[in-house]
This record gives structure tokens, C-alpha cells and sequence, in this order.
């Protein structure tokens, strides 16, 4: 449909431009400099945000099914299912605020839930964050 | 560089009418880091004498409508100086909006390191590092005896009647969320948790507010001088003593709880000596975990403060996504303490 480079490329392109020639350039001006890190952080984000994405919005359907104890199909289209999953989620808020998971099954189950929904987060946000956190529970 | 002179000399014909001598900028940078103000390093002539001077101003967006203004800031960092607290000496405040175009106080520059990263890892602060956990506790102490209403700073604010600091707590981060209409399942049930998990409340005071390594002005004799004092407020002094051991504060020193420099146990036991006082280790666990849904909560608010298109900034937008790890880490917590 489009030529190459492709969107994952487009930011890896972007991201060497910055590192490469812009950095050097502002190492002198301290808040640019810091800036200029942040947002090459923000790129890598995105691709990583690429990588993942359907892996974990497959995911995080499917544990929502198995915590509700439904099964409710998934929208085919992927921007469908996002609005879709974000509407549960919601539901799930208004369900946690009104008491549905004070007791302990479906809490333990519900933690479960959220725990692997912020992990995925921080695969795409933060993976050496993550990687740091479990080697150490591991080996406590 | 017309509007760095402009500055300038805007700042220049304000110094001269609010020192009453002649006063001249000679030079002004920014200075980098903090999200939440303008901040500029200021070398003047006041009088003769040369000053190098700090200058804190509004940005055009505020973080949280609990925080104090300039004006208040100004009034109780004077209060803690006056009680031996190692604060900047504030010198100058201007409500004016004509001077700067946003309200600002000028302070007495403060030689050090405050930036968090180089606190807990630069190897020539190493034996400033050793001093910080017994420092951090006096400080602390300090803080928590300051009379806010003989000090005419009784503008801080409060837990509502009838409400306790937790109560509060709960409410401003719920609060915060509904007005981004922000529904975060994990956020949610970690507030509930809270909520039905609350240790009661022993003791009312002031509280810093971001009391940890970062807000810190360090040099080789340790604790030079606490800045930052936007956010404070009355409340459960346990509040600030767990808040400065979250994990964010440690800065990659992830083995010593307390900001990275130093364990936990034997800050608790300084400051249950210097406040005359036992602490409730639980209670503390507690508000570092509450001290975490807080601040991945207010995440998300600053990437709203790009977001909402007011003010543009690659760094605002960087924390929405920076609050996944306070999220982890509050769940970690509470998965301690039992879910």
C-alpha cells in the first residue's frame, strides 16, 4: 500500500537523526539536550508499541473473557477492538468501585489481571524496568 | 536573545524597586530540569554587593490545584528558615503579572547537586551520601514541628472536617482522575485497597510534601538545603516518611530504600529519636504504596497538561507513559502487604 520505508522505519529513521545529529549538537544547552533524550525514549516506545500491540490487546481480550466469564468475541478490526477493550475497561472500573471484587476469588483473580496488564505496559513503555523488577522477585 | 534582554531588564528595574538600591541582571539561565516551574539562575548587582540568586516562577499551567502558590511558597519556606530548616533564604516575592507575566520569588542560590541520578551515584558524594539518611531524619523532624499557625502560614491546606490524610488522599486522586475522565481499572482497585486498608492517623503536621532525593540540594557536607515546597500541607507526617522511600527516588541505587541512599530501618529509628515518637513500620509500608498510586496518578495528569494542547512539551507527554512503573510498583506493594 506504501512504499518503504515503513512506519517502524519512519521512526527508526527519525530516532538515528536524533541520536546521531542532533545530540551532539545540543549537548551544550542541558534542558535540550535532556529533551532531545526523552523524545528519542518516546521513539522507541512507539516501535516497541508496534511490536506488541495485537499480541496484547489479544491478551488482555482474552483474560478480560476469563475474568468475567464470558465469551465475547473480539472486533476483527484492530482499532474496533481497542475502542471495544477500553469500553470494558471502563466497565471493569465501575464494577471494581461498586464492590463486584472485594471478595477473595474473583479479587485474586482480578490482581492477576491487572498485574499482566502492567507488565505489558512496561514491555512497551519500559521493558529494562520490568526485566530489573522480576529478576529481583525471583530471586527473593 | 531580544526577549532573554527584555528579561533582563525587566527583572533589573524589579530588584532595584524592591531592594530600594540599584540593581542590575547580569546574566540569566534557565535551568533544566522540574516539570512543574520555571526556574532561572540569576547573577545580579544589588546595591554593589553581587548576588546569585534563583528565580521560581508559574508556568501557565499549574500541576494540581492543591498546590501553593508562589506567594504562599515564598511565606512558608521564610517560616522554615526562620526555625533553622535548611531552605534557601527566600529574598524577594512579585505577585505583579506586569513584571514576568506569571507571579515569582527570588532566593539566595544554593551551591550543590540536587539532580537525583548524581546524588545517589556520583562517586565524589560519597561520604555526603553517608550523611543524608541521619540529615534527612533531622530535617524531617524539623518540618514536622514547624507551629504552622504562630508562623501565620495556617494558609496550608488541610484534611477536609471530619476527613482523615488518607481519606483525602483518596479523594484527590480519585478527583484527579474523574476530571481527566481517566478510567483505570488498576488505579481503581489499588484506591479501594487503600481505602479499606487504612491505618488511622496519629498525628497531624506539616508535611513537605515532595520530601526526597531530587528536591535535595546536596554538596560534600550533605543536606545543603530543601527546595520544592509547592506541595505542602497538614497531614500524617508517616505520609512523608514513605513517600521519600519510593522506588522512583532511588534512582537505579534500587537496594537502598530510602532514595537510593541509605536502608530504611535506621532513618526510621533517627527520626523516631529526633520526633520523640514510634513509628508504625506498616503505616509507613502503606503510604509508600499510597505514595505511588499518587504519583503514577499525577502522570497522567501532566501528560494531560500536553495533551489538552496548553502547553506543549515532549516531557510532560514522556510521563503518561512513565506511570506504568509507579502502577507496577504499587501492586508489588500491596501484594506485600496482601491483597
Amino acid at each position: 500500500m506504501y512504499d518503504r520505508p515503513d512506519l517502524s522505519e519512519l521512526l527508526d529513521a527519525v530516532r538515528m537523526h536524533l541520536e546521531d545529529q542532533i545530540i551532539p549538537a545540543v549537548k551544550p544547552d542541558p534542558r535540550l539536550y535532556f529533551h532531545t533524550l526523552v523524545a528519542i525514549n518516546l521513539l522507541k516506545i512507539a516501535g516497541r508499541e508496534l511490536v506488541y500491540r495485537d499480541a496484547h490487546l489479544q491478551a488482555a481480550w482474552q483474560r478480560l473473557n476469563a475474568l468475567e466469564d464470558t465469551d465475547k468475541a473480539r472486533p476483527a478490526d484492530a482499532q474496533e477492538a481497542m475502542d471495544a477493550l477500553a469500553l470494558r475497561s471502563d466497565q471493569l472500573c465501575a464494577a471494581i468501585r461498586h464492590g463486584d471484587y472485594d471478595y477473595e476469588v474473583k479479587r485474586a483473580a482480578l490482581f492477576e489481571h491487572l498485574l499482566q496488564s502492567t507488565r505489558e505496559q512496561l514491555e512497551v513503555a519500559s521493558p529494562r524496568h520490568l526485566q530489573i523488577l522480576q529478576q529481583e522477585d525471583a530471586a527473593s | 536573545m531580544t526577549d532573554a534582554l527584555d528579561f533582563q531588564q525587566r527583572l533589573s528595574a524589579y530588584l532595584t524597586e524592591a531592594s530600594g538600591a540599584p540593581a542590575t541582571v547580569t546574566h540569566a539561565a534557565p535551568l533544566a530540569g522540574g516539570a512543574s516551574r520555571d526556574m532561572w539562575l540569576i547573577d545580579a548587582e544589588v546595591g554593589g554587593e553581587a548576588l546569585k540568586l534563583v528565580l521560581r516562577r508559574d508556568s501557565p499551567t499549574t500541576m494540581l490545584d492543591e498546590a501553593l502558590t508562589r506567594e504562599q511558597e515564598f511565606g512558608l519556606m521564610q517560616a522554615a528558615h526562620a526555625d533553622g530548616i535548611r531552605v534557601a533564604r527566600p529574598r524577594w516575592l512579585c505577585t505583579d503579572v506586569d513584571v514576568l507575566g506569571a507571579p515569582f520569588f527570588l532566593m539566595d542560590y544554593v551551591p550543590g547537586i540536587a539532580i537525583g541520578r548524581k546524588v545517589v551515584q556520583a562517586p565524589e558524594l560519597a561520604e555526603a551520601r553517608a550523611l543524608l539518611p541521619a540529615q534527612m531524619a533531622e530535617q524531617l523532624g524539623k518540618i514536622h514541628a514547624l507551629d504552622y499557625r504562630a508562623h501565620g502560614i495556617d494558609f496550608l491546606p488541610e484534611p477536609a472536617e471530619g476527613h482523615t490524610p488518607i481519606q483525602d488522599a483518596i479523594d484527590q486522586a480519585r478527583g484527579v482522575l474523574d476530571a481527566l475522565q481517566i478510567k483505570h481499572p488498576a488505579f481503581e482497585f489499588a484506591l479501594r485497597w487503600a481505602e479499606q486498608n487504612a491505618p488511622s492517623s496519629e498525628r497531624l503536621t506539616v508535611i513537605h510534601g515532595d520530601f526526597r532525593i531530587g528536591n535535595l540540594i546536596v554538596n560534600a557536607n550533605g543536606l545543603a538545603a530543601i527546595a520544592d515546597w509547592e506541595f505542602s500541607h497538614i497531614g500524617d507526617p508517616l505520609e512523608e516518611l514513605g513517600y521519600c522511600c519510593m522506588r522512583d527516588w532511588r534512582f537505579g541505587v534500587r537496594h537502598l530504600r530510602l532514595g537510593g541512599v541509605g536502608d530504611r530501618e535506621p532513618f526510621l529509628q533517627a527520626y523516631e529519636r529526633i520526633a520523640g515518637t514510634t513509628i508504625d513500620r506498616q503505616a509507613v509500608d502503606y503510604w509508600e504504596c499510597l505514595g505511588n498510586v499518587r504519583w503514577g496518578i499525577i502522570c497522567l495528569a501532566q501528560a494531560n497538561r500536553h495533551l489538552s494542547g496548553h502547553e506543549p512539551s515532549v516531557e510532560l507527554a514522556s510521563l503518561g507513559r512513565r506511570s506504568a512503573e509507579m502502577q507496577y510498583e504499587m501492586l508489588r506493594l500491596i501484594e506485600q502487604m496482601g491483597i
